[in-house]
Order: structure tokens, then C-alpha cells, then sequence
């Protein structure tokens, strides 16, 4: 009987119940996208971190890590390459010499970071040849061949075939340079990579620096979700320090952590405006029924009969609403999911922060049915107080308001 | 047999500051099958003593006890529950529930009764038949005339067999045709069915309808005179 009276009472005023439904509906579809929005952020700079910069598991000597010289190598690097070459969670790899040193033109010289790679392993682990835009990859200029970025070429003023000065120290400590001749450009997703990285081959760069070896192992996995248990299979073979690529750069667990920060703050704004809504019409549904809740009253409901009522009421639009809000939202994404967002217009400014253009909106399944708890919650609440003024009501309004 | 037995009731608005005896000192009995009207000039405080009597509102001195009960004595909920099984009432502005079917008001407080569904079809239909309002069973207040509406306010407070029916000004917006009409309806009901029924009224028709009239001014009794 409460039950049906309830759901009587939302259709009195179909146009308010509809703006709560309607609010609801919104709210609920707006939180989804915003969710599905940021989760795409993090997706997509996780996706370019990993496929163009720091591939899923790192290897380094440790003292590396505390120093980044080139004395720091790997000195387990075959019993390593063994093991990776037999896993099947591994894609590919790359095992790199990195020093740190100068390179000039005729016209500027800069800071940047030397890669001496194996060329093919480098593009299957880093896609490093795909994002070539001048010039070809390791095939055309026999001496000392080297890439750099765009940025750099334009820092340096310099184009392909362009010869330019490397400097750095080789392993007995002496100051080195080599002349080099640029045999391509390219345009990393990575904005470090393009800030100063520049790769050579892993065989010129030891006969420069005076020494075989590598200081670091990139490792690229099938998913994420090897990394833990590969990264415990090359702990037990290896002294070097494996990290996984958030260990790698913190920045990753800063975006997760502010990424659940601001879409629970995303949340609360959006069910707290939700909240003063539905209190605000609901308090209105009740003040205009005084007379009636006061008759209610007078001829024997019971306190806790009214306050059901008024909470079934909400509750009911919540019901309503919530479903609705949560299809279309899901709709929306399963659509932008496989589309894309493309925000083009800001490409440029997406590129320095490492994002590409198109981002495509997702969300986990188990997070609609807490979304739609959620939103009952935010219902539920917001009927409270509504609901403790009707019981508040003196059944003798019924007869005074005559 | 007394269905309503009130004690030297008062009830006194303001008692610190500028007190008001809006009813002074008022003792009566309401028999089982009486038909009688309270009468008074408006503020003379018959609508307090009605509520008194209803369980409504709690007197300043005096009892009422009802059907051998003393109200006064019960708490929110026994008086919520006490006033659902054994008092009905009639508004002067109706007051049905405005999402409801007249066949649903009727069978409102039946449901409150958890009376069950034969029971409270077989009730309403009787009651609809009665009052003579069974085609407008599957219309809503609005789609109902004055009359009409009271008319289902009245089935609704009889459809529970209350011991009694307190009817604020029940014909204070009805034109004379309705207003006959329903006292017709209500006479018949207590000589028939001998239900009890107080009303507060200053409704010449209705205090020749009464079979007792009480009149009320300045909160007293002046005079209480059975047909």
C-alpha cells in the first residue's frame, strides 16, 4: 500500500518528478563519461610510457641507479638474454648503452642522453623506426649513423645527412668525441625521448666508448599484467636491480593515485548537487502536501508509515533514474570505446604532455553497479530530511488548514 | 451505553503569557446511535473540543475516554493506532488523496487496517451503493463534484466501522442540494446502521437535521437540547 501510494505520488507532479529523474539521469551519465574520460587519460599515457619509452620491466645494475655512469654495466647480460629469449610473456627487448654527453653542430651545441641499441631490437621494442619523419634507419650511411629528434634537429639547426660532434666519457674516463652523420628523424610520443635522446648503434657506440656491454635492459611484455611474475622470474636469475616501469618513473603512481583522487572528488561534486536536488523537491512535495500527510496522520497512518513513504518515493526515482543513466552512459562509452574521442584541436599542447589525440573512454563493468549504489545512497540521503519534516507534522494541520 | 464520555475539559492557548480558554470547563456524553451537532459562532471553540474528542489534540484539565479508554493516557503511536480503529473523520475540505480513486480513498483506512481484499471490496461497494456514488468508483478527487467528494470522505470514514464519526463543518462548501443530499445520506446511515455522529457545524440545515444540539460560546456549554 506504501509501495503503491509512493509511486502514485511521484506522477502527481509529473514535471518535478521528471526534472529529479531527469537531474539523475544526467548526473549519472556525466559521471560515467567523466570517469570513462580521465580512465582514458591514463590509459593512453600509460600505453605511449610503455610502448615508446620505458617498455613494461626495466634491468639495471644498481650502483646505475645511484650514478648513471657507463662503468655501471650489466654484467649478466647473456644469462639474461637466455632467459627472456625463452619466456613467452616477452615481445621483445633491447639491450642499450647509455652515456650522457654533448652533441654539436656547426652552429649550437646541447646536453642530451647517447642510446647505443641494437637497431632492430630498439624498433621492436620501442617502435623507434615507425616514428621515423626524415631520413632512414640505420641502412643508408655506414660510419657512425646516428638519429635524433625532431626538437633536437631544430635546437641544433641541423637536418638529415647533417654531421654533427658527440661528446662523452669512454670507460677509462678520458673525454671522447666522434664525428657522426644524422641518418634520420624522428617524432617520439615519448616528450623526454625528444627532449635529448639520440640513438646510435650499440656496436659504434661501444668501439667509441672502448668497451662491450650495456647498461640497460628495456623488456617489452604481452600485457601488464605479466610484469609481476616476470619481474620475480628475473629477480631470481639476476643481481641487477629489475624495476617495473611505474617503479621506473613515479610519475605513473602519482597520475593513478591523483586519477582516484579526482574521480571521487568528481563524484561527490556531482552527488552533492544531485543531493540538493532532490532535498529541494522533495521538501517542496512535502510542504505542498501538508494538509494531506496531516489527514494521513489523523485518521491512523503512523509515523514510520509517512517517513517510509517519502523515502520509497526517492528511492523509487532513484530506481527510475539510476538504470537509465548508467544505459546511457554505458552506450556512450561501449561507442566513444571503440570511435574515439578526438581532440585534435589540442594536439599539440596533448603531444608535450605524451597523449595522442584521440582518447578512447573506458570503464571497468564492476564499476556501474557501484555507481548505481551510489546514486541510490545519494537518493536515500537526500530523502532523509524531507521525510523527518513529514513526520514532523502535526496530524492536527489537517483539520486547522481547513 | 456512552460512546464519548468528556470530563470538565479545558484547553487553554498561551498559559504564560495571555492565556486562552478556548474550551472552559466542558463535560459531556455521547450515547451509542446519537446524531448530534455542536454548535457555535466561529472561535467559540468547538473545532478544539472536536479535536479533543478525537484524540487529535490533548486537553490542558479534564479526560475523554472513548468507548471506556481514556485517550489522554496513550502514547503517539497507541492514539495514531487507537484513532485508525475507532474514530472516523469527515473534513470540511474533503481531504481525500488526490492520486486516488474514490474506490481507493474508501478503502484507504482499510488498508492502513490490513483488512483484506474481499473484505474491503465488499465493504467499499456496499458503502458506494449507499451514498449513491458507485459510477464514480475509478474517478480521482478532481474528477468528482463537492458533493460527490464528501460523500466519498464520509464512505471512507464509515468503510472502517469507527465507533464514531467526527465531522468538522462537513457542509461548509456545498450548495444546499448537496448538502441535503449528504445529511439525507448520513441520517440514514445512523438510523440504519446506528452509526454515531458528532458534527461541529453552524449549518442551520445540519442543526435541524441533529437530533441533539450542543451549543458552544466562549468555549462553554450554553446549552445541550435533544430533539
Amino acid at each position: 500500500m506504501i509501495f503503491s501510494l509512493s509511486w502514485k505520488n511521484i506522477w502527481r507532479s509529473k514535471r518535478r518528478s521528471l526534472v529529479v529523474i531527469g537531474a539523475i539521469i544526467i548526473g549519472v551519465w556525466a559521471l560515467i563519461f567523466m570517469i570513462a574520460f580521465y580512465n582514458s587519460f591514463g590509459a593512453a599515457f600509460s600505453k605511449n610510457a610503455i610502448n615508446y619509452e620505458y617498455s613494461h620491466i626495466q634491468i639495471h645494475n644498481p650502483d646505475y641507479l645511484i650514478e648513471p655512469d657507463i662503468f655501471n654495466q650489466i654484467d649478466d647480460e647473456e644469462q639474461i638474454i637466455s632467459l627472456l629469449n625463452e619466456n613467452p610473456s616477452v615481445i621483445s627487448y633491447s639491450g642499450r648503452r647509455k652515456v650522457n654527453g654533448m652533441i654539436a653542430s656547426s652552429k649550437t651545441s646541447i646536453g642530451v642522453q647517447i642510446y647505443g641499441v641494437d637497431t632492430r631490437a630498439e624498433s621492436e621494442t620501442t617502435r623507434l623506426e615507425e616514428q621515423l619523419i626524415d631520413g632512414t634507419y640505420f641502412n643508408k650511411i655506414k660510419r657512425n649513423p646516428v638519429l635524433i629528434s625532431a626538437k633536437v634537429a631544430d635546437k641544433l639547426r641541423v637536418k638529415v645527412r647533417s654531421k654533427i660532434v658527440i661528446t662523452f666519457q669512454d670507460m677509462e674516463g678520458n673525454i671522447t668525441s666522434a664525428s657522426c652523420r644524422i641518418e634520420g628523424i624522428f617524432d617520439s610520443k615519448s616528450p623526454k625521448i625528444n627532449e635529448g635522446v639520440i640513438y646510435l648503434r650499440k656496436s659504434d657506440l661501444n668501439r667509441l666508448v672502448g668497451a662491450d656491454g650495456i647498461n640497460e635492459f628495456a623488456i617489452l611484455l604481452n600485457n601488464s599484467e605479466q610484469i609481476d611474475e616476470m619481474k620475480s622470474t628475473l629477480t631470481s636469475v639476476t643481481a641487477n636491480t629489475v624495476r617495473s616501469y611505474k617503479e621506473v618513473a613515479p610519475e605513473f603512481n602519482l597520475m593513478e593515485e591523483s586519477s582516484v583522487v579526482t574521480k571521487q572528488l568528481l563524484t561527490v561534486v556531482i552527488m552533492l548537487a544531485l543531493l540538493f536536488g532532490i532535498v529541494n523537491t522533495m521538501l517542496m512535495a512535502v510542504l505542498e502536501r501538508t494538509k494531506e500527510i496531516g489527514m494521513l496522520r489523523s485518521v491512523g497512518m503512523k509515523k514510520r508509515s509517512v517517513f517510509s513513504m517519502i523515502m520509497i518515493e526517492t528511492s523509487l526515482m532513484g530506481l527510475l533514474a539510476g538504470p537509465i543513466g548508467l544505459t546511457f552512459g554505458y552506450l556512450t562509452i561501449l561507442w566513444l570505446g571503440s570511435t574515439g574521442l578526438d581532440l585534435s584541436a589540442y594536439s599539440d599542447a596533448l603531444k608535450e604532455y605524451g597523449f595522442d589525440s584521440v582518447f578512447y573512454p573506458q570503464i571497468k563493468n564492476s564499476t556501474y553497479p557501484i555507481l548505481m549504489s551510489v546514486v541510490m545512497f545519494t537518493a536515500f540521503s537526500g530523502a532523509i530530511y524531507p521525510a523527518i519534516k513529514a513526520i514532523r507534522l502535526n496530524p492536527l494541520e489537517a483539520i486547522r488548514k481547513l | 451505553m456512552n460512546v464519548i464520555e468528556a470530563t470538565q475539559l479545558v484547553k487553554t492557548y498561551n498559559p504564560d503569557t495571555i492565556p486562552v480558554h478556548a474550551v472552559n470547563n466542558v463535560s459531556l456524553d455521547i450515547k451509542k446511535g446519537e446524531f448530534t451537532a455542536i454548535v457555535g459562532p466561529s472561535g467559540s471553540g468547538k473545532t478544539t473540543l472536536l479535536n479533543m474528542i478525537g484524540g487529535l489534540d490533548t486537553p490542558t484539565e479534564g479526560k475523554v475516554i472513548v468507548d471506556g479508554v481514556e485517550i489522554d493516557n496513550l502514547n503517539q503511536s497507541e492514539l495514531t493506532d487507537f484513532r485508525m480503529h475507532n474514530i472516523g473523520f469527515v473534513f470540511q475540505s474533503y481531504n481525500l488523496i488526490p492520486v486516488m480513486t474514490a474506490r481507493e480513498n474508501i478503502e484507504f483506512i482499510m488498508l492502513l487496517q490490513k483488512i483484506d481484499k474481499n473484505a474491503r471490496e465488499s465493504r467499499s461497494e456496499e458503502l458506494m451503493e449507499k451514498m449513491g456514488i458507485s459510477e464514480t468508483s475509478k474517478r480521482r478527487p478532481s474528477e468528482l463534484s463537492g458533493g460527490q467528494q464528501q460523500r466519498v470522505a464520509v464512505a471512507r470514514a464509515l468503510a472502517s466501522k469507527p465507533k464514531f464519526i467526527l465531522a468538522d463543518e462537513p457542509t461548509a462548501n456545498l450548495d444546499s442540494q448537496s448538502t441535503n443530499s449528504l445529511l439525507d445520506i448520513m441520517a440514514k446511515m445512523n438510523e440504519e446502521e446506528n452509526v454515531t455522529f458528532v458534527f461541529s457545524t453552524h449549518d442551520q440545515r445540519v442543526i435541524d437535521k441533529a437530533k441533539r444540539v450542543i451549543t458552544i460560546v466562549d468555549g462553554k456549554v450554553e446549552s445541550d437540547e435533544t430533539k
